[in-house]
């Protein structure tokens, strides 16, 4: 069926006649999920998919794989990659598990790993510069700036999700650039890789106002080759961008453009507060069941469907109870998930999807608990880090992990990639579960680590650790701040250096059965959502927060006075010393007259000679 | 001679009040070890404790210390402390060795104090030996200098390059050149620069050799010499080869010093210049500034050829202030090294202002230091300028120092002129 619809469309649109088969192959799909999330945020998860097999890929036929990236990859020897663009941070306390198991996250900045296919290490590193230069002029992001202080090769966190069964010399390669501030220059060439580039389907509703504007977004590129068993291998592009949009802050430009306070009576109160009357009133701050509509988010109506996409996926699905009445554009369909929770939109090609959902009933229920929203999931794993100590010399590296499954422990990598200057103490590393100090040996199971190398390598930290139920973990390290040359310090030296997040791996434990759930119940309720087929190796992805670390600074303005005053005292030291050294000493009194009265003595000489000549004449 | 009223009791006094008053302070204030590690003054990147605690435990660990930016010590360190008791759980061992090796750098300056060296030596003797401080008063100004003190409480690894250094001056007026030789090796194979010591403490052996078996050619003698340091040294190297399995320590430890990459600020005068150094002029300048250390080992070999001792006294305060990582602890081996020199004392023409001058510097300097890093009220420019005012400040006293030797040199030329006004021409 799939295949003949897509066939049927593509006649249609009369781009070019294929073949049934290799229609299928190249396959492309798009889908929005919309999940509004407690504190009246919205998570809107865009997914773009297509597939090409590996032979036409290798004939460079690219199909929906776009050329541009495909010639890179051929080019780089690249055989599978992951970039994140991503900015903010995922609120875990408050909206749960992060979409898709965490697996299409970045941490704040932008993130490459990758795959490069190279007989030596140093090859794979010729491979990775020409990566990097080339999709930094693809994407319009200081890509290039990854270079051999931003590389590592991590050794266990990360593992392809890819068929790679054919090639043996593969070497990973983790680059990031905390630094770099995500914007709409590099979502306009994301949108360009796209078969619709924009203009229809659910990309339309992409405007860079609205995704940067967002609390938390991350905008991912997947390219794996997948194997199905018995079938041709295909490169499959996955572009994902996930956005958490603040739903009172979206809706506020569109009367009001300058924030000010709203007038009394339009202040949401909280009514079962004792002292609530017509004059007395405690603010509710997150109005969690407010109306919204899709143009009030996104600025936009959706325009049709992306002519190129696989009719059998819904374009847009949307997940809140059935109980919340949802309306619609005319000639829209609706069509209710049987979990009861989410809801898909089939919409006929050339339709503007217009959605709004107006208020729940209930609206004395003002509640903080939800009702009307689909209760986000609990994470398997919480973690913030942060700086300890003060002051520009020394300070330590703190993060809590805490496991909130009441019976089953967790196990995962926590990997950092952490910048030269900042010299990590691994002897002070130590982990330990609040309350109490025993069994620390059973916390850190295994340790990765790779010192940095000055101006030439970072450090590259991976620790196996476990966390036992219902327990919080504080895993602590010394560092030392290192000064730098003047000439190393950004313009902005003062504000810090960024420190990129760190990458915490959950393992999966159950891998084949516990997979298949895990991932159609993040992808949505309404698209086939799987990521791989067969054992994923992590369960759960999640970043820290970046950190900025301020290092000590010397005064700019002085490189002259500086070379001046340190070679004055040298000179007085040297002069001082040879001066004695290489000197007579002879009583006050004797030897010839030397200084002052020995130049006043010959000038004498000379005017009275002179004199003397005067009046001989 | 005073050192005749010395009774075995007032020695073991001594020595059992300094250790008394070190190990008071580990265990009486048990926060202050650490503070004192942490310190720019006492720990630089060279020899500080806690980064030979972190290639200790990469070491243990079997990862490569050298192959990291941290750890910048001698492999041989890492054996040793290896063997000692886990620091974590045993403090006390590693207390007791810094304990004793400071009072083996007493006994070793003890010796050098009692043999009169300084105040007569082969080819000269001054006209005011006679005024001179005993073994133990010297011992006891070294035990009890504040800076030593603070270097041992902060266990700097200098401490065992300043025992070595002091165990091949006191060997070589011992009269035992082979002793100096290996000695000075391990000082060099610690921290590279007592290598430029090598000059005058060969022709301080070669006065004091014992008379039976001299050797008559000086430089048949410099030659053997040079080469027991090189052999030394070349041992020392293969052994730290087999320890750590390749020759990366070489460019880690010593290559380090040479180019000074890790910018730590310190005492000295190198590290604020080669921050705010142009990059082109960055090698230049380490050559220039290495030329300039080196510069005065042949000066002042040359001219103060009648007394070697003094030469390497001077080199060592040169060497406190001019060399690529120095700490206090360097400054209180030269400070331990002036009481020798009590004769000239009353020679020294500005001791007031370069007394005032290195105690300014050592109250103000953690002050500023303090001002920068963590109030914020302050810049990089108080602490660079608190550590030029220290570099001028001793290296006054090192001018002064070599005036009033010279000056003593001279008087015995000249007996008549003792105590005239002079002037150098």
């Amino acid at each position: 069926m799939r295949q003949f619809l897509s066939f049927l469309w593509l006649s249609l649109l009369s781009i070019s006649v294929f073949s049934s088969s290799a229609a299928a192959d190249s396959d492309y799909h798009e889908q929005l999920n919309l999940r509004p999330l407690p504190f009246s945020g919205l998570l809107a998860s865009f997914n773009f998919r297509s597939n090409t097999t590996v032979s036409e890929f290798e004939k460079g036929n690219f199909r929906f794989f776009p050329r541009s990236l495909g010639q890179i990859l051929q080019h780089a020897g690249t055989r599978e990659l992951h970039l994140r663009f991503s900015l903010g941070r995922w609120d875990a306390e408050t909206w749960g598990a992060s979409p898709w198991d965490g697996a299409r996250e970045g941490g704040t900045g932008v993130e490459l790993w990758a795959w490069l296919e190279a007989d030596t290490d140093k090859e794979a590193d010729h491979k990775w510069l020409t990566l990097t230069n080339a999709l930094s002029g693809l994407f319009c992001a200081s890509l290039n700036f990854i270079d051999g202080t931003r590389t590592t090769r991590p050794v266990m966190s990360f593992q392809p999700e890819g068929d790679h069964s054919t090639v043996t010399n593969m070497h990973l390669l983790y680059g990031v650039l905390p630094h770099e501030v995500v914007c709409t220059e590099n979502l306009t060439p994301f949108l360009k890789l796209l078969p619709c580039k924009g203009k229809a389907g659910i990309a339309t509703l992409l405007d860079g106002h609205k995704l940067f504007d967002a609390s938390w977004q991350s905008m991912a590129i997947d390219i794996r080759p997948i194997c199905p068993p018995g079938g041709e291998c295909v490169l499959q592009i996955e572009q994902t961008i996930d956005m958490v949009l603040d739903i009172d802050r979206s809706k506020r430009p569109r009367g009001n453009p300058i924030p000010r306070p709203p007038p009394g009576h339009e202040l949401p109160c909280d009514a079962s507060k004792p002292y609530h009357s017509h004059d007395t009133c405690f603010p509710v701050d997150h109005a969690a069941n407010q109306e919204w509509s899709l143009s009030q988010i996104f600025g936009k109506p959706m325009k049709g469907t992306c002519p190129l996409t696989d009719p059998a996926v819904p374009p847009v699905c949307l997940q809140v109870p059935d109980s919340r009445s949802v309306f619609v554009s005319g000639g829209v369909r609706e069509k209710k998930n049987p979990n009861h929770i989410s809801r898909c939109f089939d919409i006929p090609p050339s339709t503007e999807l217009e959605m709004v959902l107006p208020a729940p009933d209930d609206v004395t229920a003002q509640s903080t608990v939800p009702t009307d929203i689909v209760t986000p999931k609990s994470p398997l794993l919480y973690a913030e880090r942060s700086f300890t100590g003060h002051g520009q010399e020394r300070g330590g590296v703190q993060t809590i992990l805490r496991n909130p499954s009441p019976d089953t422990a967790v196990d995962f990598i926590y990997m950092e990639s952490l910048p030269w200057f900042m010299r990590i103490y691994l002897h002070t590393m130590e982990a330990r579960v609040a309350g109490h100090s025993a069994n620390k040996s059973s916390l850190i199971q295994q340790v990765y680590y790779r010192p940095a190398v000055d101006r030439a390598r970072a450090t590259q930290l991976e620790v196996r650790m476990r966390v036992p139920p219902a327990s919080t973990v504080f895993l602590t390290y010394d560092f030392e701040k290192s000064i730098l040359r003047y000439t190393e310090y950004p313009p902005d030296a003062n504000r810090g250096f960024d420190v990129a997040a760190a990458v915490i791996t959950v393992l999966n434990k159950g891998q084949i059965q516990g997979e298949g759930e895990s991932t159609t119940k993040s992808g949505g309720g309404g698209g086939d959502g799987g990521t791989t087929k067969g054992g994923r190796f992590a369960a759960y992805t999640l970043r820290t927060t970046t950190l900025l670390c301020s290092l000590p600074t010397p005064d700019f303005s002085m490189p002259y006075n500086v070379i001046i005053f340190t070679s004055t005292a040298i000179a007085l030291a040297f002069g001082g010393l040879f001066n004695i050294l290489v000197r007579r000493f002879v009583a006050a009194d004797e030897g010839p007259e030397g200084g002052l009265a020995m130049v006043v003595g010959r000038l004498k000489g000379r005017l009275l000679g002179l004199l003397k000549g005067v009046k001989g004449r | 001679m005073d050192g005749a009223k010395v009774t075995p009791g007032r020695t073991a006094g001594l020595y059992v009040g300094a250790a008394v008053l070190r190990l008071a302070i580990f265990t009486l204030l048990p926060g202050l070890p650490d503070l004192l590690t942490g310190r720019v003054e006492i720990s630089t990147p060279v020899t500080s404790f806690k980064r030979l605690q972190e290639g200790l435990f990469l070491y243990n660990h079997n990862v490569s210390p050298y192959d990291g930016g941290v750890y910048h010590q001698a492999p041989l360190f890492l054996p040793l402390f290896s063997l000692l008791p886990s620091f974590a759980s045993l403090p006390i061992f590693t207390y007791l060795l810094y304990i004793a090796v400071d009072l083996l750098s007493a006994s070793a300056l003890w010796k050098i104090a009692d043999s009169g060296e300084a105040g007569s030596s082969a080819l000269f003797t001054s006209s005011r030996r006679e005024k001179r401080w005993s073994g133990f008063v010297i011992a006891a100004v070294f035990l009890f200098n504040p800076f030593t003190v603070a270097t041992c409480i902060g266990r700097s690894t200098s401490v065992f390059t300043t025992c070595a250094i002091l165990h091949a001056i006191a060997k070589a007026v011992a009269g035992a050149p082979l002793g100096a030789m290996v000695a000075l090796s391990f000082a060099s194979y610690l921290s590279m620069y007592p290598l430029l010591l090598l000059p005058p403490l060969v022709l301080l052996c070669y006065d004091r050799q014992r008379p039976e078996r001299a050797t008559k050619s000086s430089l048949q003698f410099a030659g053997i010499c040079a080469s027991i340091v090189a052999g030394v040294v070349a041992i020392l190297f293969q052994m730290s080869y087999f320890i750590t399995g390749s020759w990366e320590f070489l460019p880690s430890t010593y290559g380090v010093q040479l180019t000074l990459s890790d910018l730590a600020p310190n005492v000295g005068l190198w590290w604020y210049f080669f921050i705010e150094m142009f990059d082109s002029f960055r090698s230049f300048f380490l050559a220039v500034f290495w030329l300039h250390l080196s510069s005065y080992v042949g000066g002042l070999t040359v001219r103060i050829r009648r007394q070697p001792l003094v030469v390497m006294t001077l080199l060592l305060g040169i060497f406190a202030i001019f060399k690529p990582y120095p700490s206090i602890s360097d400054t209180s081996l030269f400070l331990a090294l002036v009481p020798l020199y009590r004769h000239v004392f009353p020679l020294m023409r500005y001791t007031f202002v370069s007394a005032a001058v290195i105690m300014y510097a050592s109250f103000l300097g953690p002050a500023f230091y303090y001002l920068w890093i963590y109030a914020g009220s302050g810049n990089a420019n108080f602490f660079y300028a608190i550590t030029l005012v220290w570099g001028l400040g001793k290296s006054l006293l090192v001018c002064d120092l070599m005036f009033a030797v010279l000056r003593d040199e001279w008087e015995v030329e000249r007996p008549e002129m003792a105590g005239k006004e002079i002037r150098q021409i």
